[in-house]
């Protein structure tokens, strides 16, 4: 079956809990652009959203690291104060993506027990279509060096499309991240907007394979360590030109939200 | 020009590991709000860390190898539980 639907959005947690730093009407037009995915997922009638999340050294502490990782457990949780989840994992997704990527030689970790990070949750709260469907999270470290080079990425988003479309599921791709943002840092509140105009600006000409030459230097120079996500993603639907939803810079953070038309192979 | 982001030194793994605990363990959490000084002994942080926690200022910590973005988080989730009313306000 064909991918259905490709999406690339942000996660920052002030989206969902509102704290009186954020710009409200900012906040609610990001909102808006999350009420638009929800309803296009909705319109695309997935069976399981597999979504590219950078994980906040939540699930992965200092005890392991991987590169890239599938959560093939049977369900996984996290929660953030008072918000918790608990979603339901497409178990057979989840193991082929797991043996086959090995299979293509990408060194895959596995995990059935993982706490989820708000990489996944904050943008499936907003997204999440009608009816509800399980999900895999798919790993991209970004956070802990050395992590995956974008064309590493890029590679591993092309061979995951290779097997998803060997698939009988409907599978709505998601990639959850960005853009520009320095969290913890003598940056957080001066982002690199302009990377991430002109980035947006390549990805709406469709040429995203371009991101696979990108450095991991720049990235983290630009604050979109993140954006190995969406060049996972990249590598998934190739040269499709983006769609660009929203691109809303708050003081700390470009966050974009991004569709890419996809067909059957 | 140096990285915003990195692997963090060994010797720095207690204190990564009480930012890591005040993130992403509630019951941690509860227990260094209600009592700081009990919580961080647990984790078998030397005087230097634990200074630098007690004051929270972030340059210090990560000038300790403490990992940038967790400084931030457990700031925040230090500043969520301790202020909640700052949330949701809209």
């Amino acid at each position: 079956m064909p991918v259905v639907a490709a999406v690339a959005c942000p996660h920052t947690p002030q989206l969902l809990i509102r704290p009186e730093t954020e710009d409200r009407d900012l906040v609610l037009r990001v909102h808006a652009a999350f009420a638009r995915v929800k309803r296009m997922l909705t319109d695309v009638r997935p069976d399981v959203i597999c979504l590219i999340g950078g994980d906040h050294v939540e699930g992965f502490f200092l005890d392991a690291v991987p590169a890239l990782a599938v959560y093939a457990g049977q369900s996984i949780s996290g929660r953030f104060g008072r918000y918790e989840y608990t979603l339901p994992v497409h178990e057979p997704l989840a193991r082929a993506i797991l043996e086959q990527g090995i299979e293509r030689e990408f060194d895959l970790t596995g995990s059935q027990d993982l706490r989820l990070d708000y990489a996944f949750y904050v943008p499936l709260h907003f997204t999440m279509p009608e009816p509800r469907v399980p999900i895999v999270p798919l790993y991209v470290n970004v956070y802990l060096p050395p992590q995956p080079t974008p064309r590493r990425c890029y590679a591993w988003g092309t061979a995951l499309r290779a097997i998803l479309d060997g698939r009988p599921e409907r599978v709505a791709l998601m990639a959850s991240g960005g853009m520009s943002h320095y969290p913890g840092t003598d940056r957080y509140a001066s982002p690199d907007y302009d990377w991430d105009r002109q980035m947006l600006a390549t990805l709406e000409a469709g040429r995203g394979a371009e991101t696979a030459r990108l450095t991991g230097e720049e990235l983290d120079k630009a604050g979109n360590v993140e954006l190995r996500t969406w060049i996972t993603l990249l590598g998934a639907v190739g040269d499709a030109r983006a769609e660009v939803l929203c691109y809303e810079p708050s003081w700390h953070h470009g966050n974009a939200m991004v569709t890419w038309p996809v067909t059957s192979r | 020009m140096k990285e915003h982001y990195f692997f963090p030194p060994a010797r720095a793994y207690p204190l990564n590991r009480c930012l890591f605990q005040l993130k992403s363990d509630p019951a941690f959490l509860a227990r260094y709000t209600s009592d700081r000084e009990a919580a961080m002994s647990e984790l078998g942080l030397d005087e230097t860390a634990r200074a630098a926690l007690r004051s929270f200022e972030r340059d210090r910590l990560i000038a300790l190898g403490a990992h940038p973005y967790l400084v931030f988080m457990a700031g925040l989730r230090v500043a969520i539980e301790s202020r909640p009313t700052a949330f949701e306000y809209f």
